[in-house]
């Protein structure tokens, strides 16, 4: 960016013409100075030659008469004039008749006698003429301007020529030294521009390391929960397969087969469990609201929950009378008191209390609301924890005890809910989680949790089976078969619409993701074409459900139990009988 | 200027004066007054009918009495004004004054000299006189302040005749009787 080599040429060049300058204006000013010397010169000669004229003229008379008396009057006129130094009017035969010397002697008697040069004076010899004749002459003798007032006057011109080369030698200065300041501004400028550039290069190379820090924390964020969930998966998956196999061996006891599939069961229930607070967190979970009593539903999980909590804890319950009905999941809800109560269970190894409490509140926004509220009298967290305690897959647990999705699934509940979930905490002193859902004023809806037990063989028809994973097929097919249905099976959702329209059916059980139609897709040509035909959905996930619903079909979410299943049937039944 | 240098100045002209004619003796009131007529025509001017043609001269003419004789001749040989001499007529009286330019007027008596101005009333002549013959007084009139010839001037007189007196000269009278 930097140009030396031109500065030299320009420094070096600039003063020059300055002192050029101020050489010339000084050479005119010395130039105006010896012309006007000289001019003045001519000028007092020319003075002193009109001086003498006035006076031949006056003294012509006095001449003539050779009147003394008068020439001296004349002479008395010219002596005002202090620059006269000397003056004589001589005859014709150039004798002095009158005379006059300012500062002593007159000038000589005889004409002859008068000196050619007079110390610097300006003379000036004129003759007196009377009617053509010459009648005698006049001496005019005059000092110069004295120097004195020669110099001032040509100090002032002298001193406005300094002035004027002042200025000018300024005007120069000024003029290199803002050229300097510019070139310095100019080179000031590029620096800037060129770092500003590297700054540019900088910030975006700062925003690719960004982006490759963030994709790391994914990854390694992903593998965190991979690991927890292959962790807990390859738990449930240890005790499922061994159950099987054991299930499998030739002559084994009838209460042993039935603790071992019991054992299935329960592990294949925490799996879903386990998918269920995964959709949770991703706020991917096809939601079944219903109307639920708060407080019946804590009082139904009481024993579950001294049961999960361990002896070492203590379970209270304080549950207001004026507590409102919420609208929600059911299950997501009890996962949520779940999740709650097993981190507060983490933070008190050593024992304490827990205690559960409903209140009625009130937000501005949402209107009326319920508070539950989980107490602890555990080790509590510090502001940092805090901070991040909804963060996924935040978790203070050693690796493999939890995937740090508890709270997180509680969160994506609560806001999925329409409510909220606060956290208040201090390291020691233990810490409560309240829980806000909006009321839902409504009452009527509520009904109990009845623990369904065993298959009940209920109303049974022609079902249409629509399933595209031969395994999962194969099992419903059996079970519809074993819950005494007549089950076509078929594999997509074109042929299912097919058979449909061909033959009579008395219900389509169908899953809601295949390639091809899907089963929501089915459904509206369904109830287009074939209207009254009832329609159960299934499904382990569905984007298009989590979007737009089911629809107003019942959806069974997958893995289900038979008894889910079962019940479903019998209602879908029982509504296109009644 | 002390009067001792006045006295030194005056002194120095009368030398100066008296250089030429006659180093030994100071020149007489009539010489200098001899001196002085020709030179008055420098200063006077006349009416168009007196102006002079190429080489003529200006009349100067002597009535009555002649006091300076050879003195006055002398005089008016050396003077040229513009180029023209000045030539002396003596005569008797008034008649045949016509082409006379001046006139220095002395009567036997001082009631003649008025007369013979009087004669001269009708031309466009300077007349000069002098006080020593009378108190008639003619437009330039001789007398002596302190031992020095100087004259009188009357240009209202001058005036009416239709002559016209340099100021130069007014400036040098000791008295001018000025005209309205």
């Amino acid at each position: 960016m930097r140009r030396p080599f031109r500065l030299p040429g320009r420094w070096s060049a600039a003063p020059l013409a300055i002192i050029a300058m101020v050489v010339l204006l000084l050479l005119a000013g010395i130039g105006v100075i010896v012309q006007s010397e000289a001019g003045y010169r001519d000028l007092q000669q020319q003075e002193t030659r009109v001086q003498a004229d006035i006076l031949a003229a006056s003294v012509a008379a006095p001449l003539d008469f050779g009147d003394a008396v008068a020439a001296d009057e004349a002479i008395e006129t010219i002596r005002v004039n202090r620059q006269v130094r000397s003056v004589g009017v001589y005859d014709a035969r150039g004798a002095r008749v009158a005379g006059y010397g300012r500062d002593g002697p007159q000038p000589p008697p005889r004409l002859s006698d008068l000196p050619t040069a007079s110390g610097g004076a300006v003379t000036s010899s004129v003759p007196v003429m009377s009617r053509g004749e010459r009648i005698g002459t006049v001496v005019l003798a005059a000092d110069p301007e004295p120097v004195s007032g020669r110099l001032s006057r040509y100090l002032v011109i002298g001193l406005l020529i300094v002035m004027a080369a002042l200025v000018v030698a300024v005007l120069g200065l000024a003029q290199s030294t803002l050229r300097r300041v510019n070139r310095q501004l100019e080179e000031r400028a590029d620096a800037l521009a060129g770092a500003n550039a590297e700054l540019k290069v900088q910030v975006s190379e700062r925003g690719k390391a960004e982006e490759q820090l963030r994709q790391a924390h994914k990854m390694q964020a992903l593998g965190q929960l991979t690991g927890g969930i292959a962790h807990d998966f390859n738990n449930l998956l240890t005790v499922i397969q061994g159950s099987a196999d054991m299930l499998r061996r030739p002559g084994l006891a009838e209460d042993k087969r039935v603790r071992f599939a019991e054992a299935v069961v329960q592990a294949s229930s925490r799996a879903a469990a386990l998918t269920g607070q995964l959709l949770a967190f991703a706020r991917r979970q096809p939601l079944q609201p219903e109307v639920i009593d708060l407080n019946e539903l804590i009082r139904g999980m009481t024993d579950l929950l001294d049961r999960t909590l361990g002896e070492r804890i203590e379970v209270t319950t304080a549950l207001t009378e004026r507590a409102c009905t919420v609208e929600a999941d059911r299950t997501q809800l009890e996962s949520a008191l779940l999740n709650i109560a097993v981190n507060a269970r983490d933070a008190m190894p050593n024992g304490g209390r827990l205690a559960i409490r409903t209140a009625a509140a009130r937000d501005a926004e949402r209107g009326a609301m319920i508070a539950l509220s989980v107490a602890d009298s555990g080790a509590g967290m510090d502001e940092d924890t805090l901070n991040r305690a909804f963060e996924p897959f935040f978790t203070t647990k050693m690796t493999g005890k939890g995937t740090g999705l508890g709270l997180s699934q509680v969160y994506g509940f609560a806001s999925q809910s329409g409510g909220d979930v606060r956290i208040a905490s201090r390291a020691g002193e233990g810490t409560v989680v309240t829980l806000l859902l909006p009321c839902s004023g409504d009452a009527e809806h509520v009904r109990t949790v009845e623990a369904t037990s065993g298959l009940r063989r209920g109303r049974t028809g022609r079902i249409l089976l629509v399933e595209d994973n031969d395994d999962v097929g194969e099992f419903a097919e059996a079970l519809l078969d074993e819950l005494g249905h007549d089950v076509v099976r078929v594999r997509s959702g074109e042929e299912a619409l097919d058979r449909a329209l061909a033959e009579r059916f008395d219900l389509v059980f169908t899953d809601v993701v295949m390639p091809g139609m899907s089963g929501l897709d089915l459904a509206g040509r369904l109830a287009e074409q074939r209207a009254g035909l009832p329609v159960i959905l299934t499904t382990g996930y569905s984007d298009e459900i989590a979007r737009s619903g089911a629809g107003g079909h019942p959806v069974i979410l997958k893995p289900y139990r038979p008894e889910t299943l079962a019940e479903a049937i019998e209602q879908a039944l029982g509504k296109e009988k009644s | 200027m002390t009067r001792a240098l006045r006295l030194c100045l005056v002194l120095a002209l009368c030398l100066g004066l008296a250089a030429a004619p006659a180093r030994a003796q100071a020149p007489s009131a009539d010489a200098v007054k001899a001196a002085f007529l020709p030179k008055f025509a420098r200063y006077v001017g006349w009416p168009a009918r007196m102006q002079l043609g190429a080489g003529a001269p200006f009349q100067l003419c002597v009535i009555g009495r002649d006091p300076f004789g050879r003195m006055l001749d002398q005089a008016a040989a050396t003077e040229q004004i513009d180029g023209h001499g000045v030539a002396v007529r003596r005569l008797p009286s008034a008649a045949g004054a016509g082409g006379c330019h001046l006139a220095y007027v002395q009567g036997a008596a001082p009631a003649d000299t008025g007369r013979l101005l009087l004669a001269l009333r009708s031309q466009p002549v300077l007349t000069i006189t002098d006080a020593r013959a009378g108190p008639q007084r003619g437009m330039i009139h001789f007398t002596i302040v302190s031992g020095r010839v100087r004259f009188f001037i009357d240009e209202a007189e001058a005036a009416a005749r239709g002559l016209s007196i340099s100021s130069r000269l007014l400036a040098l009278a000791a008295g001018v009787r000025q005209r309205r």
